[in-house]
């Protein structure tokens, strides 16, 4: 039942129907991606939580965050950061699969069986905690072992192991309510009126904040830490509020169970309480949780209420104004996809934080925040092209050219780009810094990205033209999709590494080296595209 | 002048080492209804798929009125089709999908409204047009796909199994509508196994069996291939693929049971 899921999670909700045409060889190598793809993003996640726990653990191993802040405190913002990292981790990795799930499609396969309404209740629950089974249990043993490295106590690891129970109860509880909330009001509710398209848009942003708060906590873990200890030290009646809030609670009173000496009674009082309160939460988290799942077991969800149509007027667009409109409708409907759509903007987001710590926005500093963005932006080619699988077995009999897609593809990866660009700017502006040199450089740097995304998207159409544009067709094949990157990244560094070079060499030639190479990638790209058949 | 529609020589399809079509061959003119009957598996969709671009062929030619396949948009634009598995973009809307689809077909926005409006109109639609295609039943999924393919009133018409699923007045409707469309000079390549529908709507039928036309013509022609003066087109298609004996026994032995 659960290779059924994650069949219905991967594939069949974005393969279409390109499965009946296979030999029966393709479709076993397929079932089996299917479930590589499951295991592997589940690796994934507990590879982030164990490495997170790496950079948020070992300073206090070897001689704690530094020798202004007790350890004692340290270890208050490490568990505390790391409960949080594990809450949002779980939580991306569910939005990623339980829409599907939630959809109850996987419950068509049980209720034609034999099965009481209770057994197939079950099955479902099963279903959904495997979903997150392995990495639950690493947060649980990575915290653990963590604990009892560092030097923890019997006590403290009885609070530890409440309070990563807590946690994963929150993300699992989190994940359903994003998910069936989802599915009942974006997926299935459709309507065209403004409130609508504005929730889709809106629900975009909702599906990033989890892929935010753990990008940003995994890319601020030591200066969370600091920071936090630095609140705890400084300003007693803020620490005693923070013991009262979830993560800070179970970090407070973790490490007071670890370490008892300098122990504030007002604040582990409050702590106690909170967490307390916190299971209770939980519990009643977890019957929710249950109850919701074989909801989907005994008839699953209905829709929300329709929109009544007053027309069937229809606004035709040029072809590839067309697809941008259709992968952006698509992208508000898909966690999985709008996720990795807004992605550059999020990490554009998390480098301009990283602003407020630069006195000037060197080359050095405009250079290294680009090449960030650009590598990020050039992962959206194959998911662009990758949406064309969901309905791939029917719009390739419609007559759309390859320079269509291509172009429709490449302005939207681009203006992806652009719109990192005008965040960071933004960012810029209110941190009273030159904004003038970045924006110039990414404006310039556009033309390469583009031509990279040409690149990216010409290789991808020769190879899967033909075959559909499945999923499992582009991310199941690991070397195929390095070798489609590779030469993107290429063509994206060429004009900077130029550049820069030539910065070193002849500096007055910095920007006529860099416009030109760009430009020429740009030109030859063009070229290159218009020549697809 | 009778117009070639469809021309098919030599078509090879294979998946792996399976060979689902082997060296099929046969003409569409304009004003007919080709019906496409076999059993199941007998590489009917295959065949189909590759006319509408699809799926790609081992080996043979085919030609969408004198265009090669190869000339891609060109001879996509001329057809029309509705696949046997109604897989379309599930997250759009009917609207969106339309759309989609029209933008695509590059249609006057004045002229696929007004074809649009009638045939939401005719296949009850309206109702469901704000509504995700992923929430819609079977055969609402089916009218979608089959308003689409005939937005941009095209000159080849391709349905494979378009009856599945859709209510017994908008199948009578589709039925009225392709028959129009092959009297206003247009072709239609139709499969079915639906044996009556075959019989009272096509002009002429090819029976595919493990990939090969095992028969070809009108009912009158197959009637003669089988050398009987009477008998309906599921008596006539069974023999001709070779299932009807044993078939009795088989039944009788079921029935025993």
């Amino acid at each position: 039942m659960y290779k059924e899921v994650s069949f219905q999670s991967i594939f069949s909700l974005r393969a279409g129907s390109s499965l009946p045409q296979r030999s029966r060889k393709d479709i076993k190598q397929l079932v089996a991606n299917a479930r590589i793809n499951t295991l592997i993003g589940k690796l994934v996640t507990t590879v982030f939580i164990a490495v997170f726990s790496g950079v948020v653990f070992l300073p206090l191993l070897i001689s704690g965050v530094g020798s202004a802040v007790p350890r004692d405190i340290a270890f208050q913002g490490g568990v505390s950061a790391f409960l949080a990292v594990v809450l949002f981790l779980i939580v991306f990795l569910g939005l990623q699969m339980s829409t599907s799930f939630v959809s109850s499609k996987v419950v068509d396969v049980l209720s034609p069986l034999p099965l009481s309404k209770k057994e197939i209740s079950r099955i479902m629950f099963l279903c959904f905690i495997r979903i997150f089974d392995i990495p639950l249990v690493a947060a649980a043993a990575i915290f653990l072992s963590v604990y009892f490295i560092i030097g923890g106590s019997v006590l403290g690891a009885v609070v530890a192991v409440v309070a990563i129970g807590v946690t994963e109860i929150f993300a699992l509880a989190l994940t359903t309510v994003s998910a069936r909330f989802f599915y009942m009001r974006v997926t299935r509710a459709g309507g065209k009126s403004r409130l609508q398209t504005f929730l889709r848009f809106g629900f975009m942003f909702v599906w990033l904040l989890p892929t935010f708060v753990a990008y940003f906590i995994v890319n601020f873990a030591g200066q969370i830490v600091q920071w936090f200890a630095y609140l705890s030290q400084s300003f007693s009646s803020i620490s005693q509020i923070l013991a009262l809030i979830y993560p800070f609670s179970y970090g407070f009173l973790v490490s007071y169970s670890t370490f008892f000496q300098g122990v504030k009674n007002t604040a582990l009082g409050l702590s106690a309480i909170a967490s307390i309160a916190y299971l209770v939460a939980a519990y009643y988290c977890l019957r929710w949780v249950t109850r919701t799942v074989r909801t989907i077991g005994v008839g699953g969800f209905t829709a929300g209420p329709r929109e009544i149509v007053r027309d069937t007027l229809i606004i035709p667009q040029i072809a590839w104004v067309e697809i941008i409109r259709k992968d952006l409708r698509v992208a508000s409907r898909s966690p999985s996809y709008a996720s990795l759509f807004l992605l550059p903007v999020v990490q554009t987001a998390v480098l301009a934080i990283t602003f407020s710590s630069f006195s000037q926005i060197g080359l050095s500093t405009a250079v290294g925040i680009l090449v960030g963005i650009s590598l990020i932006t050039l992962l959206l080619p194959p998911t662009l092209l990758a949406m064309e699988g969901l309905g791939s077995a029917y719009t390739r009999h419609l007559p759309m050219k390859k320079t269509t897609m291509v172009t429709a593809k490449t302005v939207l990866s681009t203006i992806t780009y652009m719109i990192s660009l005008v965040v960071l700017s933004i960012v810029a502006i209110c941190l009273g810094k030159n904004f003038l040199f970045i924006l110039t450089l990414g404006m310039v740097d556009a033309f390469a990205i583009a031509a990279a995304i040409m690149l990216e998207l010409s290789i991808l159409l020769r190879k899967f033209w033909k075959e559909g544009f499945a999923v499992g067709n582009i991310y199941s094949r690991i070397t195929t999709y390095i070798a489609i990157l590779i030469p993107g990244y290429i063509v994206a560094l060429i004009p900077i590494g130029c550049a820069v070079e030539v910065f070193f060499l002849a500096q007055p030639f910095f920007w006529p080296v860099f416009l030109a190479t760009a430009m020429a990638e740009f030109i030859v790209m063009v070229a290159v595209v218009l020549h697809q058949k | 002048m009778e117009t070639v529609a469809v021309k098919v020589q030599d078509l090879v399809v294979s998946y792996g080492s399976f060979v689902a079509v082997e060296n099929l061959s046969f003409t569409v003119k304009n004003g007919e209804i080709y019906g496409l009957l076999g059993p199941n598996g007998a590489g009917k969709t295959s065949t189909i798929k590759v006319l509408v671009g699809v799926l790609e062929p081992r080996a043979g030619n085919v030609q969408i009125y004198g265009t090669p396949l190869s000339d891609e948009v060109a001879a996509k634009s001329k057809i029309g089709y509705v696949p046997e598995e109604v897989v379309l973009l599930d997250s759009l809307t009917p609207r969106e999908f339309f759309e989609f689809v029209a933008s695509i077909r590059r249609l006057d926005r004045e002229v696929v409204n007004s074809r649009l409006e009638r045939f939401v109109s005719a296949f009850e639609l309206k109702q469901y047009f704000d509504t995700p295609i992923a929430a819609l039943s079977m055969g609402n999924k089916q009218k979608v796909a089959v308003v689409s393919a005939l937005l941009h009133d095209p000159k080849l018409l391709i349905l494979d199994e378009p009856l599945i699923g859709l209510d017994a007045r908008s199948s009578k409707i589709l039925k009225e509508l392709v028959t129009f469309h092959a009297k206003r000079g247009g072709a239609v390549i139709f499969s079915t196994h639906i044996m009556e529908v075959a019989e009272k709507l096509c002009t002429r039928v090819a029976i595919i069996n493990k990939g090969k036309i095992v028969g070809e013509g009108t009912v009158a022609d197959l009637r003669k291939l089988v050398r009987t003066a009477e008998g309906s087109l599921e008596d006539i298609f069974l023999k001709v693929t070779e299932q009807e004996a044993g078939m009795q026994d088989m039944i009788r032995a079921l029935e025993e049971e």
